[in-house]
């Protein structure tokens, strides 16, 4: 039985073509899991959803490569 | 007389590295960096009508403008050829040169671009016509060559034959034709080429980038031991086992043991494939430890392993990329991991 894996990518396209089956858009290719630009606090909360929506992902039945 | 538009990213059109990767796309009369190598080669027969040129990021990240930029080009610049790159291994170029070559052919014109054969832009527009290259620029003067050549043959003169014989990359169109002896007479010289450990060629190829069958989804995600895997080249500060910013070939691991957060004195970013900046001064803006922690603290799993896998992505050959996977699947399944992350960069 496999391991389920999200992929977190700035370019999902490439990543789902690639073969993964759980894709999360990340924000940029520079900071995939977050955005310097912003005040720290808001920067970790955007962290704090992708990374939830990559962990809800897990937990998702899929029957190819999906973007989340 | 052949009008050329040539598609450049902003360091080869000579505005800069990756912080200017995020460069509006522009179009400029005449070529531009190895453009004017290119004007070099047509002798009379034609020119680079027009540049235009993109910042990698910024091709991706605003897609649509960046396509409606391409399509206003080739409506203005009445272009009989188009020419992206040579991209050679870089893969937002190379995805960015395979889009331009997707949205000339659209509208008619043919065009032609270079790629190293595993360059992942390949995945995007599978019917380019494109021509196999080296990983780095020092491949310019022949890729370009190479590419003109193909062109050239594509607006006039004899059509392009097949790809193995033309020396393009397979777009992955058959056309029926006659071989040389029955089926069953092949079918046993290839196996027996094969059982001798010979060179035989196969005549259906099989596509690299395999499609992996989903695993099962978490039932207790509450319960569950999660792996953290980068080829974002997150790695401790100086870089320790020397992991290459580029063409690496293998893996690391390494402890999040006592740790809260990834901090800049601690860890540092050396993937050489982008504006790598940002991560060295915030690691966790590409590794999350810092919410994973907080997350591991307030049950959303029951804990994160002791130690992360990472490998620089940048240019690593698919052969190295399929083994390093594997061996770090086996690891995470030593560890009894139940799911594991993958920050891609």
């Amino acid at each position: 039985m496999g391991i389920p894996v999200t992929v977190i990518s700035a370019l999902p396209p490439l990543a789902m073509q690639a073969g993964a089956n759980r894709v999360v858009q990340g924000v940029k290719i520079e900071h995939v899991c977050g955005d310097p630009s912003l005040s720290a606090a808001a920067d970790r909360a955007l962290r704090r959803r992708l990374v939830e929506r990559a962990l809800q992902a897990l937990q998702v039945a899929v029957d190819g490569p999906t973007l989340f | 007389m052949i009008r050329i538009g040539h598609y450049l990213n902003q360091f080869f059109a000579g505005v800069g590295g990756e912080e200017h990767a995020n460069h509006p796309p522009e179009v400029r009369p005449g070529p531009l960096g190895p453009g004017r190598a290119l004007q070099g080669l047509l002798k009379g027969e034609g020119g680079v009508a027009s540049t235009l040129l993109c910042g990698d990021n910024f091709f991706h990240e605003h897609a649509e403008a960046a396509q409606g930029a391409v399509r206003a080009w080739l409506r203005e610049s009445r272009l009989d050829l188009v020419l992206a790159g040579p991209a050679f291994a870089a893969g937002r170029y190379g995805a960015a040169c395979a889009e331009v070559c997707r949205l000339a052919e659209e509208t008619g014109v043919p065009a032609v671009t270079g790629l190293h054969p595993e360059n992942p832009g390949l995945l995007i527009y599978k019917r380019a016509y494109v021509v196999p290259t080296g990983n780095s620029a020092a491949g310019m003067a022949p890729a370009l060559a190479s590419m003109l050549a193909l062109g050239r043959r594509r607006v006039g003169g004899t059509p392009p034959g097949p790809a193995e014989v033309e020396g393009y990359l397979p777009r992955g169109i058959r056309r029926p034709g006659l071989r040389e002896g029955t089926g069953a007479d092949r079918a046993a010289a290839m196996l027996v080429a094969k059982l001798k450990g010979e060179r035989f060629q196969t005549e259906i190829p099989v596509e690299s980038y395999d499609a992996v069958p989903p695993a099962p989804p978490v039932a207790a995600m509450s319960r569950a031991r999660l792996g953290v895997v980068t080829t974002g080249g997150v790695v401790p500060k100086g870089n320790p086992d020397h992991i290459r910013r580029c063409s690496e070939t293998r893996w690391q691991r390494y402890s999040l043991a006592g740790l809260d957060a990834l901090s800049p004195e601690a860890f540092e970013c050396v993937h050489g494939g982008f504006f790598n900046l940002p991560a060295c001064a915030n690691p966790n803006l590409v590794l999350p430890l810092d919410i994973l922690r907080t997350l591991e603290r307030e049950g959303a799993f029951a804990t994160l392993l002791d130690s992360y896998c990472a490998t620089c992505g940048n240019d690593q050959r698919l052969a190295d990329c399929k083994r390093n996977g594997a061996e770090i699947a086996r690891w995470l399944r030593e560890q009894q991991a139940n799911a594991a992350l993958l920050v891609a960069t």
